[in-house]
């Protein structure tokens, strides 16, 4: 293990391992990633994982169980820069939709566990449990980010908590798209923090809210602008709790009511 | 020798443990453990609009996300009694291949490669094998940059909706893959040289190999359901399929009419070997290995063959597409009741979901290929245990996970899908 190099791992709570494979499909720039630090711990793709104290840990998903709660401590306890890697980390993603959701829509797929990963009471983004020290939202986050991320850090750059701070719009326009807000279509880009190239809005699907408002959204503005085209209350509050709920919920709380009639 | 727990299998997704007892020789207990939490994909999905389900359904899993998108919108397609187009399902087919590819390379190269040559990952292995990581690397940009082309990003696909797609690729773009995958050729041919001799436990476990069949090519997003000489309808599957309890186990599993099966990349090759392309026939004809294998070491083998076949089959769709500019179908929300089963990296993978008048989901069923190999995959390994006992706790253990990794099991997709019940 040369000195200087930067000890960086990847781990995930319970996820989907997306955020784990953004990574990994830096394909062009991987071998020389691993030449430049030292990725001592990723079980995803290594049999010996480091179990001493890292630079920099990422962390991809929710935490959901107990388990994952006592793992997530640790990994704070183990890093000097612990990065929130992808939605679920960031901002509870899908996972933590369940928030919101009435608890008899998913009753009959709650079975007894062994106590090590029993249910949270409410799924967390890792906020919730630790301090973290940057995001890179997005579901899936940006790869390009996770290669300038580190570059970055091994360089001893200052970061911000967030590397962008813009909304989606501001890309989505540089990309010459047409607003998808002004054909009438239920597009969260105005107060989505971008980074993502507006790659959903670029290839015909309006934005939902996955990288999490920006700093400075207006929600209020931006829903009643929605509900005078048509939208209804119902509508924008199941789009806008998917990936990034938590977060919108805290601007403006959102009761939603939404089991369907038989 | 007493109990060996490996609490954190490495090297798969999503997270799993091993716990054996073996006593005088003898396996006591083998039980294979998903350690994932519970993210209640089928709970979070009732109420949702019938055109979210692809969206939300493709986080279920990462390196599958193409999978769970297509199988979603095939299953909501069915409900609605939605036709798609010629061009529609090709371009389906094209990234589909896309993720093939990825996973495949992915999986041999950097999670069972390094088994076999002596190292703890790809990333160990690069400086003495540089050239077989750097094929990995660029079969799994190949397949990352297919499903961009078609679905904007390399995974949690955007341009997938019930009836077509949301944005198309241009001719160029498309033109320019064929190459490509012209180009790759010769590294898939490598591939299966490569997989097709290594040295691979003699060892044989034969069961139900379980997959999709269609009489006019090799199965991929439709056909019946083949196991040894039956086919089944894929509407009647709650007839033959059962997800159960047991009581003196951890996990829930898949079971095909009472007993374990396989799905996946071998169960295919053995079912449908003679619908591959004409190059990964040949080649797999001149291998010393043959098929039908009853080997669960040889599911790499039939995954390098795949990779071979997916490659000169994605060809063959570029030959033949000359790409229209067409828009999603047109369709009627209503009531429905739609299952779809696709041929996906792991095995078959099945959606099905009810939908209201105002096309609301009221009820979602998913069952994932880990699901459906889990059984058998324990099963499989009470099998082999016993022969590596004796030879040592290291070898046993690298045994054991070699075998599970043979498996290419997905634990992200599986522990959602399992009710777990635990002593």
């Amino acid at each position: 293990m040369a000195k200087n190099k930067l000890t960086v791992g990847f781990v995930a709570l319970t996820g989907c391992y997306g955020c784990l494979l953004t990574a990994i499909f830096n394909e062009e720039a991987l071998l020389e990633l691993a030449n430049v630090v030292n990725i001592a711990s990723f079980p995803f793709i290594k049999e010996k994982n480091y179990e001493g104290k890292f630079d920099v840990l990422f962390v991809e998903g929710t935490a959901v169980s107990q388990q994952d709660k006592q793992h997530l401590i640790e990994f704070r306890k183990k890093s000097n820069v612990l990065v929130a890697l992808g939605a679920c980390s960031s901002d509870g993603g899908v996972p933590a939709l369940k928030r919101f959701v009435p608890k008899k829509t998913f009753d009959r797929l709650v079975y007894p566990k062994n106590p090590d990963i029993a249910d949270l009471h409410e799924p967390m983004r890792i906020d919730e449990v630790v301090q973290v020290d940057h995001y890179l939202p997005g579901c899936p986050p940006d790869k390009e980010q996770v290669l300038t991320f580190i570059k970055n850090a091994a360089l001893g750059r200052e970061m911000k908590k967030h590397l962008y701070d813009n909304p989606v719009c501001v890309e989505c326009r540089s990309n010459g798209n047409r607003c998808l807000l002004e054909e009438g279509r239920m597009c969260f880009g105005p107060v989505t923090r971008g980074g993502c190239h507006a790659v959903c809005p670029s290839n015909g699907l309006e934005c939902w809210g996955c990288r999490g408002p920006t700093s400075d959204a207006n929600l209020n503005k931006m829903i009643d602008l929605l509900k005078e085209k048509g939208f209804t209350d119902n509508d924008i509050k199941q789009r806008l709790l998917t990936f990034t709920g938590i977060r919108f919920n805290e601007i403006r709380q959102m009761n939603v009511e939404w089991v369907p009639s038989q | 020798m007493g109990t060996v727990t490996i609490n954190h299998l490495t090297k798969i997704e999503g997270h799993a443990s091993l716990t054996l007892k073996i006593r005088k020789g003898k396996v006591e207990k083998c039980e294979l453990r998903a350690v994932e939490g519970s993210r209640y994909f089928e709970g979070l999905l009732v109420g949702k609009n019938y055109n979210e389900a692809s969206w939300l359904s493709s986080r279920i899993c990462g390196i599958c996300s193409c999978a769970h998108t297509v199988t979603a919108v095939k299953a909501i397609e069915n409900a609605l009694g939605i036709e798609v187009t010629q061009q529609t399902n090709q371009l389906r087919k094209l990234f589909t291949i896309g993720e093939r590819i990825r996973s495949h390379a992915t999986h041999l190269y950097f999670l069972v490669l390094p088994d076999y040559l002596g190292f703890e990952s790809g990333l160990e292995m690069a400086p003495r094998h540089k050239t077989e990581v750097m094929r990995a690397l660029k079969l799994m940009k190949l397949g990352n940059d297919i499903i961009r082309l078609a679905q904007g990003r390399d995974l949690h696909p955007i341009s997938t909706t019930p009836g077509g797609f949301l944005k198309l690729p241009s001719q160029e773009e498309l033109d320019n893959i064929r190459e490509r995958l012209q180009d790759a050729l010769p590294d898939a041919e490598t591939t299966f040289r490569l997989f097709s001799k290594l040295n691979y436990p003699k060892y044989e476990f034969p069961t139900q190999y379980f997959s999709l069949t269609s009489g006019k090519e090799y199965a991929l997003l439709e056909g019946d359901i083949m196991t040894g000489n039956k086919t089944y309808r894929q509407a009647d599957y709650r007839d033959y399929m059962l997800e159960y309890h047991d009581g003196d186990n951890t996990a829930n599993f898949v079971v095909k009419e009472g007993r374990s099966y396989m799905v996946g990349a071998l169960s295919r090759v053995n079912n449908n070997k003679t619908h591959l392309r004409p190059k990964s026939r040949k080649l797999l004809a001149s291998s010393k290995i043959k098929f039908p294998s009853f080997n669960p070491f040889h599911i790499t083998v039939a995954q390098a063959v795949e990779l071979v076949h997916f490659i000169e089959e994605g060809i063959h769709i570029l030959d033949n597409l000359a790409i229209r500019n067409e828009k999603p179908a047109e369709y009627k929300v209503r009531a429905g009741h739609g299952i779809a089963a696709v041929e996906v990296p792991r095995g078959t993978l099945w959606h099905e979901y009810r939908l209201n008048d105002n096309g609301q989901i009221t009820y979602a069923n998913i069952v994932t290929p880990t699901a459906q190999n889990l059984r058998n995959m324990q099963d499989d390994l009470q099998e082999y245990i016993p022969g590596l006992v004796g030879t040592g706790k290291a070898k046993l253990v690298l045994g054991v996970e070699k075998l599970i990794r043979s498996y290419d099991p997905c634990f992200s997709c599986a522990a959602h899908f399992l009710k777990v019940k635990w002593e």
